[in-house]
């Protein structure tokens, strides 16, 4: 842990620094003048609202739905992945393709088409569910991120010796029985690393919602540019930078410890 | 649902889109090569362990690794505006901005994957294997002829199969260009939505097409590992 704190601490220290000399550069004399500025907006762009009262918007935002899109795509990528590396052709071959459509697609093309394809609201069982925007957001992020965590689920199986299967099977054991009870539990720790990159790149693409209307920082950080001046627009930027790398330096510092020590242990 | 394709059989429809896909192609290009320049001086300077470069590089990659493409851009963006660096035009003697949205989305590209791409090449040099190095040393070659003979053309092979990826998000990523008003292939794609209305489709075709430009990229990626390989060292 020790090295990782060390980094920890460089790159938090670092960063603070150059984003506080680029804030200093541009604005000179008036950077007082811009950090009360950001000051008075930090709860708008944090919570989505002026006080801290409602946590729907802004910062916020982009965390929740980061968290429904990664727990839509554990789900379907884990459905993806085992079709992945299923034995019959005809289910593995449309999954590997799958797969790759997805992992290829741009997250920005993805979100727009979803955008137009999902209907505003749709009629099942008697109720009606209506698509609002942040959940169209979490649609469209969500798919993409289902191909990179099936890719992380082939790839951890794959990492378990296959002696595993072997003895499994000769105990009696059926294909799903063993993924579930044997092979799965012993691949977690390699998958664990992996999943937290997909995540930390996930919570970046959140950025992108911005174009469906969520309300997300950005959507926040526009309105406030709009209200307070473009003269604001570097410094609101510059914050905006400065909340992301909060949030993910940490999560891949965190990738990096986990990474070492299953290698140790190996 | 039906889907209605026919205005693609419009002339002016298919120029802009045509027009779009040489922008794009064209940023993507120029995002590589940016990329490599990054990516190969950064793990040259935290490989040779140069002194007092090796924390800049680390909070630089750490920097441009943990936050969004998008915000980069907008940052770069606004911040070059702000800032207001202008050239004059030798032709008509105007005043003209010397970062265009275009620079702006080659420069958060370049920075953005080029951070990544620190952190491949630099794995890639990790696995170069230490008896190659110390064959190398033993020859008489020095540490930097080393580098730049032994170290740097294995380690870069060996970290084709992450560069591809990071190539593809690269591509990926150039979409976001639209959002400056580059026009780029999304710009296009707006453009003729505007006009139609036909959004879902233009936006599958749209899909598609960046489908076969990151297939087309891959392909050729392979063909260039499969012309520089060496036997023995990496697949």
């Amino acid at each position: 842990m020790n090295a990782e704190l060390k980094l920890f601490a460089l790159g938090t220290a670092g960063v603070t620094l150059v984003l506080a000399a680029l804030l200093v550069t541009v604005y000179g004399a008036e950077t007082g003048r811009v950090l009360q500025a950001l000051a008075a907006r930090t709860p708008l762009l944090l919570s989505g609202s002026p006080d801290f009262s409602r946590f729907e918007g802004g910062f916020a935002a982009n965390i929740v739905i980061s968290i429904w899109a990664m727990m839509i795509a554990a789900v379907a990528g884990t459905a993806l992945g085992i079709g992945m590396i299923s034995q019959s052709l005809l289910v593995r071959a449309p999954s590997v393709l799958l797969m790759n459509v997805l992992r290829n697609s741009p997250w920005l093309v993805v979100l727009y088409a979803m955008l137009y394809l999902l209907p505003f609201e749709i009629e099942a069982f008697g109720t009606i569910f209506s698509f609002s925007p942040v959940i169209k957001a979490i649609i469209g992020l969500a798919l993409p991120v289902t191909a990179n965590i099936a890719e992380v689920f082939r790839g951890g199986v794959e990492a378990v010796p296959t002696g595993q299967w072997e003895s499994a099977r000769s105990l009696g054991y059926r294909r799903l029985q063993i993924l579930r009870r044997v092979v799965v539990p012993q691949a977690i720790q390699f998958m664990t690393p992996n999943l937290m990159t997909t995540y930390a790149m996930l919570f970046i693409g959140t950025s992108l919602v911005v174009v469906t209307g969520a309300n997300d920082i950005l959507s926040v950080a526009r309105t406030v540019i709009a209200s307070d001046g473009a003269h604001y627009a570097t410094a609101i930027y510059l914050y905006v930078l400065f909340l992301f790398f909060l949030f993910c330096f940490p999560i891949a510092i965190l990738t990096r410890w986990l990474e070492q020590r299953v290698r140790v242990r190996q | 649902m039906t889907l209605d394709f026919s205005w693609l059989f419009d002339p002016l429809y298919q120029t802009w889109l045509l027009r779009g896909v040489g922008t794009t192609i064209l940023l993507s290009l120029l995002g590589m090569v940016l990329m490599f320049v990054i990516g190969i001086a950064g793990a040259a300077l935290l490989h040779l362990k140069v002194r007092f470069l090796q924390s800049p590089v680390t909070i630089f990659v750490e920097l441009f690794r943990n936050t969004p493409p998008l915000v980069q851009l907008f940052f770069l963006y606004f911040m070059l505006s702000e800032i207001g660096l202008t050239l004059t035009d030798p032709v008509t003697g105007g005043r003209i901005p010397l970062f265009t949205g275009f620079t702006c989305v080659v420069l958060s590209l370049g920075l953005y994957n080029g951070a990544i791409a620190v952190e491949i090449i630099r794995s890639g040099l990790l696995a170069v294997p230490a008896q190659t190095v110390e064959g190398a040393r033993s020859l008489g070659y020095s540490r930097l002829q080393t580098f730049r003979h032994v170290e740097l053309p294995i380690g870069l092979r060996m970290s084709i199969p992450p560069m591809t990826s990071n190539i593809v998000s690269l591509i990926k990523t150039s979409s976001q260009a639209v959002l400056v008003a580059v026009a780029d292939i999304m710009y296009g794609a707006t453009q003729i939505m505007l006009e139609t209305f036909r959004n879902l489709e233009v936006m599958l075709l749209i899909w598609i097409i960046y489908l076969v430009i990151a297939s087309i990229a891959v392909l050729v990626v392979r063909r260039i590992a499969a012309a520089f390989r060496i036997p023995g060292y990496g697949s």
